[in-house]
């Protein structure tokens, strides 16, 4: 079941002599949606994501925070100090390190998720299969984790923490480092997500965000710049230059649009989408 | 006493300080690889142990050394395993000496490596004299029979050849210890237990 | 048929006290019992070719040093009778028995826990370990460490290349060597701190150590596993008991 989060005016320094990392930014992301959260590197994104998910208020005591964040209706002043898994869960940048390396399978991998919650191995023969399939990766079961491809290693990781059930899942920069069949599968799974979790994502690049999100963010320097749907974000699009590679993205929605009939199934979905038609 | 052990054990071994620990365990088993790439003639195999006494803490340390020699057991040092009160010496004589602020000094770096290995040298010579009559399967063994035809006890020809490299093994171990710590960025390091026992010559990151 | 690593240890415990306790030529029976025991006894072949290797390498190199260590010992140790001379060079008896008694004790040590890991993968003794109440936290060090062994060789080896190709001294002197040593160390450390952190909080994003961890996968044992392992424990009692009896008739 999916759940809310309310973030009021959040403030957040990693410690007295740090600059600031985010300055007073509020977000209210409804269940069953998916915001995502643009910027560049040093924006703060990893830092709003940390905070949600409980790892910043517990792994850096020292920093000075304001603000409130309502997670599951839960409201923590500032941050939460414990990390809130299993109702949210946090999809690390970096997909490899999110893998433990204990366990000698995929299977294994997974169901270590459940060991730590102190779930059966019957809990796990009735989650995990299904679990996979829904990602495409059954076919894996008995894989060594270790020698995945990127966008296989990306789905087990993301498997490793939806097996959790949670209502919130946090994914930092999924996308990085995946080819476009393995965005595009990425894009179907966030999709399919949809009602039963409430999706945060972080990104560099647009494309993902235009795809799957209901709200986009853009962060920079600690500070909202922009925060609506994805079409209010296209017709702002030209400010946001400086801060995110959108060159040649008006060109392309422009080239688009007049030929229509020329577009492939997934770039009418966009153009559907995004109410270019 | 269990149950203190335990605790403070809990307390070093937080989150980030779990898989450190797992990497410089297997760091002192392959530092030998580094050493040997770059033709140094010394082990270097406490360096594991040494970083996780001065970053994370004393009974980490103990467990990174004492892991390491029952890992290089299984890999093809079987005697290894007798040696763990060594490892234990220097884990928790290392902890010791980081808590006290010894490595935020360079000439108290020297004095703690120098008396590391004379410490090591003297906990070392009775496992090896009285398990293995100073016979280590090594090139040090001719040393201690050098000493013992000289007119030495078994005892006292293991120590001597312990004296002959420990101190100078632990005191580069120390330095590379000391030097490396300094340069870490301290909002890495603060999510470590130990990153008190270290002055960085680095603005925060 | 597999044995239960408890047996397994037990067994060691029983070979170490018979080194420790008995006449080197009792133990030199037990070894050369031992060295059969890793290619006709099903429970003792080594698991993995890297472990026979790792086995047999040890067993050659190992016997080839005892025997040159005895035959040293008893050049240089000069006391008793000469026991056989060869190009004018006396091999003492004292240096003699001793270099046997300690080559005996020192093999029969060494082969007793080798065999216990080559036969023994290491994940399946970690996990003996975790059903005996390690706990998960060392559980997991341990684990991690089998993943890091695999991964840093190939890394000390980019570092290595990467330092060479920037310019650092890794072929100078030795003075100019030991200064690289830090260069190729620090990336290296840093990097992996780098990963603790990350890796330290994807645990915890699991749960790790939420709740008590579950053995998932059970041990491959036969039902009289836990009988030998009494049995040879007893083994082990009777002859400390033994020795202890010998040396108190001797009084």
């Amino acid at each position: 079941m999916a759940a809310s989060i309310v973030v009021d005016r959040l403030s957040l320094q990693y410690s007295p002599e740090a600059s600031r990392a985010l300055a007073g930014i509020s977000l209210n992301i409804p269940s069953g949606t998916c915001c995502a959260i643009l910027g560049p590197t040093g924006a703060g994104k990893t830092t709003v994501l940390h905070a949600i998910a409980g790892v910043l208020g517990k792994h850096h005591p020292e920093s000075i925070s304001d603000g409130t964040i309502t997670v599951a209706g839960h409201t923590y002043t500032p941050l939460p100090k414990t990390i809130l898994f299993p109702s949210v869960a946090l999809g690390l940048q970096d997909s490899y390190v999110q893998i433990s390396g204990v366990r000698e399978t995929v299977y294994d991998e997974v169901l270590f998720t459940l060991e730590n919650l102190g779930e059966s191995l019957e809990e796990g023969k009735s989650r995990i299969p299904p679990l996979l399939k829904e990602l495409g990766i059954d076919h894996l079961a008995n894989r060594r984790p270790t020698t995945l491809s990127g966008g296989e290693t990306q789905r087990v990781a993301l498997a490793t923490i939806l097996v959790a059930r949670p209502e919130i899942l946090l994914l930092d920069e999924p996308a990085t480092a995946l080819d476009l069949t393995a965005k595009e599968r990425l894009q179907h799974i966030l999709k399919s997500l949809r009602q039963r979790t409430t999706a945060v994502l972080t990104d560099t690049h647009v494309d993902l965000a235009l795809s799957v999100a209901d709200q986009i963010v853009v962060l920079h320097q600690g500070m909202i710049l922009f925060n609506g749907t994805p079409k209010e974000f296209l017709g702002q699009m030209d400010r946001f230059t400086t801060v995110l590679p959108l060159k040649g993205w008006s060109r392309a929605l422009q080239f688009m649009l007049p030929s229509s009939r020329q577009m492939s199934p997934s770039q009418l979905g966009l153009a559907e989408r995004l109410g270019l038609l | 006493m269990l149950k203190t052990i335990r605790r403070r054990i809990a307390e070093e071994m937080t989150g980030a300080a779990l898989p450190f620990v797992a990497f410089c365990i297997a760091l002192n088993l392959t530092v030998g690889q580094i050493t040997a790439l770059l033709k140094i003639p010394l082990y270097l195999d406490s360096i594991g142990t040494v970083l996780v006494a001065v970053l994370v803490g004393p009974w980490s340390a103990i467990i990174c050394g004492s892991f390491a020699n029952l890992f290089a057991s299984a890999f093809g040092s079987p005697t290894m395993m007798f040696f763990i009160p060594v490892v234990v010496v220097i884990g928790a004589f290392t902890g010791y000496l980081a808590r006290r602020a010894w490595f935020r000094k360079w000439y108290l770096v020297v004095a703690g490596g120098i008396l590391q290995g004379v410490l090591a040298a003297i906990v070392s010579a009775p496992i090896s004299a009285y398990l293995f009559s100073g016979v280590m399967m090594a090139g040090t063994d001719f040393l201690v029979l050098y000493f013992r035809s000289m007119g030495n006890t078994l005892l006292n020809s293991v120590f001597y050849q312990g004296l002959a490299s420990d101190p100078v093994d632990k005191l580069v171990t120390y330095l590379l210890v000391f030097f490396l710590t300094r340069s870490l960025p301290r909002r890495l390091i603060s999510r470590l237990r130990g990153a008190a026992n270290i002055q960085q010559s680095q603005s925060p990151a | 048929m597999r044995l239960d690593p408890s047996a397994k240890l037990a067994f060691v415990l029983l070979m170490w006290t018979c080194a420790f306790l008995l006449d080197w030529s009792v133990n030199l029976v037990l070894l050369l019992l031992l060295i059969l025991a890793r290619y006709l006894v099903p429970a003792y072949r080594p698991q993995s070719s890297r472990s026979r290797k790792s086995f047999d390498k040890f067993l050659a190199y190992g016997i080839t040093i005892v025997v040159l260590l005895a035959g040293v010992n008893a050049l240089f140790l000069q006391g008793g009778s000469v026991v056989f001379s060869v190009g004018g060079l006396d091999f003492h008896q004292e240096g003699l028995m001793f270099g046997v008694r300690t080559a005996a004790r020192l093999l029969l040590l060494s082969v007793s826990i080798l065999l216990f890991f080559a036969s023994t993968p290491l994940p399946e003794f970690i996990h003996f370990l975790q059903l005996k109440g390690l706990p998960p936290q060392l559980v997991l060090v341990l684990l991690l460490t089998l993943h890091f062994l695999d991964q840093l060789p190939a890394r000390i080896h980019q570092v290595f290349v990467a330092q060479e190709a920037r310019g650092a001294p890794v072929r100078a002197g030795v003075v100019s060597r030991a200064q690289a040593l830090f260069s190729v160390i620090s990336p290296l450390v840093l990097s992996s701190i780098i990963e603790s952190i990350d890796r330290g909080t994807a645990l915890e994003v699991r749960g790790f150590l939420h709740k008590p961890v579950l053995a998932s996968v059970p041990l491959p044992t036969e039902r009289s596993a836990s009988t030998l392992t009494l049995v040879f424990l007893a083994l082990a009692i009777c002859v400390l008991a033994f020795t202890v009896l010998r040396w108190l008739l001797a009084l």
